[in-house]
């Protein structure tokens, strides 16, 4: 499939299966905790609601930055999608998540600044290991075009295990899920008062939803490149991560953040790092050979 | 389709008494009743909600933060006043620090009586505020459309309050732009307010029984209407309010040879308007370190 191709399904789409996803995690945490839960179509039928409100902000401006994070989020999973660079992905995702710190800063509210910080605080601990991803897939494919990397004959999870773990740890970060849930967490926990979004009401904080639609579904996709080596067996691989996700969001109580800066970061050095050295070291004495 | 009624946010408060009410509608978010089914959330977060829920016999103690609460939800919200300390005051009625039902400071749509209301009443008092809020979102979606009809009148002394609250609100993108929250618009007294009523003419611009815009002036004995701080509500702007309250105003001075406003140097937005209603900048006047007050005039045809 040609680029623009996929490009035009992703903008479609993403949000579409990212709400669904939102969905489903709403049913899935409802019956663990033995309710029913609401509709399948739940997220959806909040972001219509949203959309009507009246758009209540503290300052102007504050929009703004959400305008540019929904922007850059959407134009990373573009990049992911049309099989571009990794590392150009991985800036691209930062920058988005930048934009979102500072449009809560903007609005000046404690409770805005006490997510802000907190954020600020997660994207060091989760971006290593994210940039060591693309290491640790550039090492076993040499390439850091996501095209490559899904064409290629390997399948990266055999070699980085160790990686992956360190990074689903991490996705339980960007999914803002508990343990760590820090900077805004979602629904049933309100002790935070939402962090980040505070501030944030009726059509912004819908853009801010549908732009974490768009970023699970290219999150998702970051954690598929590691089964890449078949399709089904791919996307099957793919749920179940998310369904671990969902597990783990369910069983652990919040964490506070130095824990989990400390905790990511030793995740990183032992498991990531552990890993790609390894690697390195089979490759040197010759006991691998990557093609 | 608006979505509201199938995903209806509320906020809680518990305004004193016992807490048993408050307890109950907590015990709606557990299993056993669990409202999630209806798409209802807790937020926490006036900003993110549609309903307030409020238990207890409000107090001298807590009217301004039930009233705050309020004010910081957006439109359009319900409440929804659970039990029947928050109905009427309950059996607190007649203690001296209690204003007696959450009405005395805020407008209730829905009153679930009991003590302790029961879940099963809590649910049905929300799904009763959806109806309710289902109204007020074609209500103001009307009245969006409406800015066209917006009525000018002149203001009385009971709307003071109000209009005062227009101009601080509409004043917030001023102060953004000049990074101060200093301006004489936004540090405005109630009394001192009330002083310039008695000397000048309000107008105020009212969509759908609520005031959107204002705007004042007076003469100044030598033949010249000054008119000052206009205020558009956000919600409202890029309809041409703006424009029609100035032109209103210019009416009520039949006998002015010149009308003058001024705003700041960097409102360019304002001084578009005004250029494009025929004034023109005849001199500048430092303010503070931050504003320079741009005076514009325009002579009565």
């Amino acid at each position: 499939m040609s680029p623009l191709w996929r490009l035009l399904i992703y903008l479609v789409a993403a949000p579409l299966i990212g709400g669904l996803l939102a969905g489903i995690d709403r049913r899935i945490s409802a019956r663990m905790q033995a309710r029913l839960g609401p509709p399948l179509l739940q997220p959806f039928y909040d972001v219509a609601k949203l959309w009507c409100k009246e758009p209540l902000v503290v300052r102007r401006s504050q929009n703004f930055y959400i305008l540019f994070f929904f922007v850059l989020t959407v134009f990373t999973g573009a990049l992911f999608f049309c099989g571009s660079d990794l590392l150009l992905v991985f800036f691209a995702l930062t920058l988005s998540g930048i934009f979102f710190v500072l449009g809560a800063f903007k609005a000046s509210s404690p409770y805005s600044f006490v997510g802000a910080s907190r954020e600020l605080i997660q994207m060091m601990a989760y971006e290593p290991i994210v940039l060591l991803t693309a290491v640790g897939l550039y090492m076993v494919t040499h390439s850091f075009s996501v095209d490559t990397i899904v064409g290629s004959a390997q399948t990266p999870i055999i070699l980085l295990p160790g990686v992956f773990i360190a990074l689903m740890y991490a996705m339980e970060m960007k999914f803002r899920k508990s343990p760590f849930d820090l900077a805004a967490s979602h629904h049933a926990h309100q002790e935070l008062v939402r962090g980040l979004t505070t501030e944030f009401a009726g059509p912004t904080l819908a853009l801010i939803e549908i732009a974490h639609w768009y970023e699970n579904v290219m999150l998702l996709g970051w954690l598929f490149l590691f089964f890449s080596i078949h399709w089904t067996l791919g996307l099957l691989a793919v749920a179940v991560c998310f369904f671990l996700l969902l597990v783990v969001d369910n069983v652990c109580g919040r964490v506070k953040w130095l824990f989990a800066l400390r905790s990511a970061w030793i995740m990183t050095l032992v498991l990531g790092c552990g890993n790609i050295l390894v690697l390195w070291l089979l490759q040197v004495f010759g006991i691998l050979k990557l093609s | 389709m608006s979505g509201l009624q199938k995903s209806p946010w509320v906020i809680h408060y518990d305004a004193s008494s016992c807490n048993g009410c408050d307890i109950e509608v907590l015990a709606c978010l557990t299993p056993g009743f669990d409202v999630e089914r209806f798409g209802i959330v807790n937020t926490g977060n006036p900003k993110h909600a549609d309903i307030f829920l409020v238990t207890g016999s409000v107090n001298a103690q807590n009217r301004d933060v039930v009233r705050n609460i309020y004010d910081q939800m957006p439109e359009p919200k319900a409440v929804v006043a659970l039990g029947i300390c928050a109905t009427s005051g309950g059996i607190f009625r007649e203690c001296y620090n209690v204003s007696g039902g959450i009405d005395t400071v805020i407008p209730v749509d829905v009153y679930v009586p009991g003590c302790a209301v029961r879940p099963e009443a809590i649910i049905d008092g929300v799904v009763q505020a959806l109806g309710i809020l289902e109204a007020r979102r074609a209500a103001m979606a009307a009245s969006t459309f409406a800015a066209g009809v917006m009525m000018i009148e002149r203001a009385t002394a009971a709307d003071l309050p109000e209009l005062l609250a227009v101009q601080k609100v509409a004043y917030q993108s001023e102060a953004e732009i000049y990074g101060d929250a200093s301006l004489p618009a936004l540090r405005q007294s109630l009394p001192e307010m009330t002083a310039d009523f008695d000397k000048m003419i309000f107008l105020k611009g009212v969509v759908n029984g609520k005031i959107a815009a204002c705007v004042r002036g007076y003469d100044d004995g030598q033949g010249t209407a000054n008119i000052l701080r206009l205020s558009v509500l956000p919600y409202f702007r890029g309809h041409g309010l703006g424009r029609r309250l100035v032109t209103a105003i210019e009416a009520e001075f039949p006998k002015a040879k010149r009308f003058e406003i001024f705003t700041g140097h960097r409102s360019a937005a304002n001084i578009h308007i005004y250029e494009k209603m025929g004034y023109k900048r005849f001199k500048t006047e430092p303010f503070n370190a931050n504003v320079e007050w741009v005076y514009m005039e325009k002579k009565s045809s």
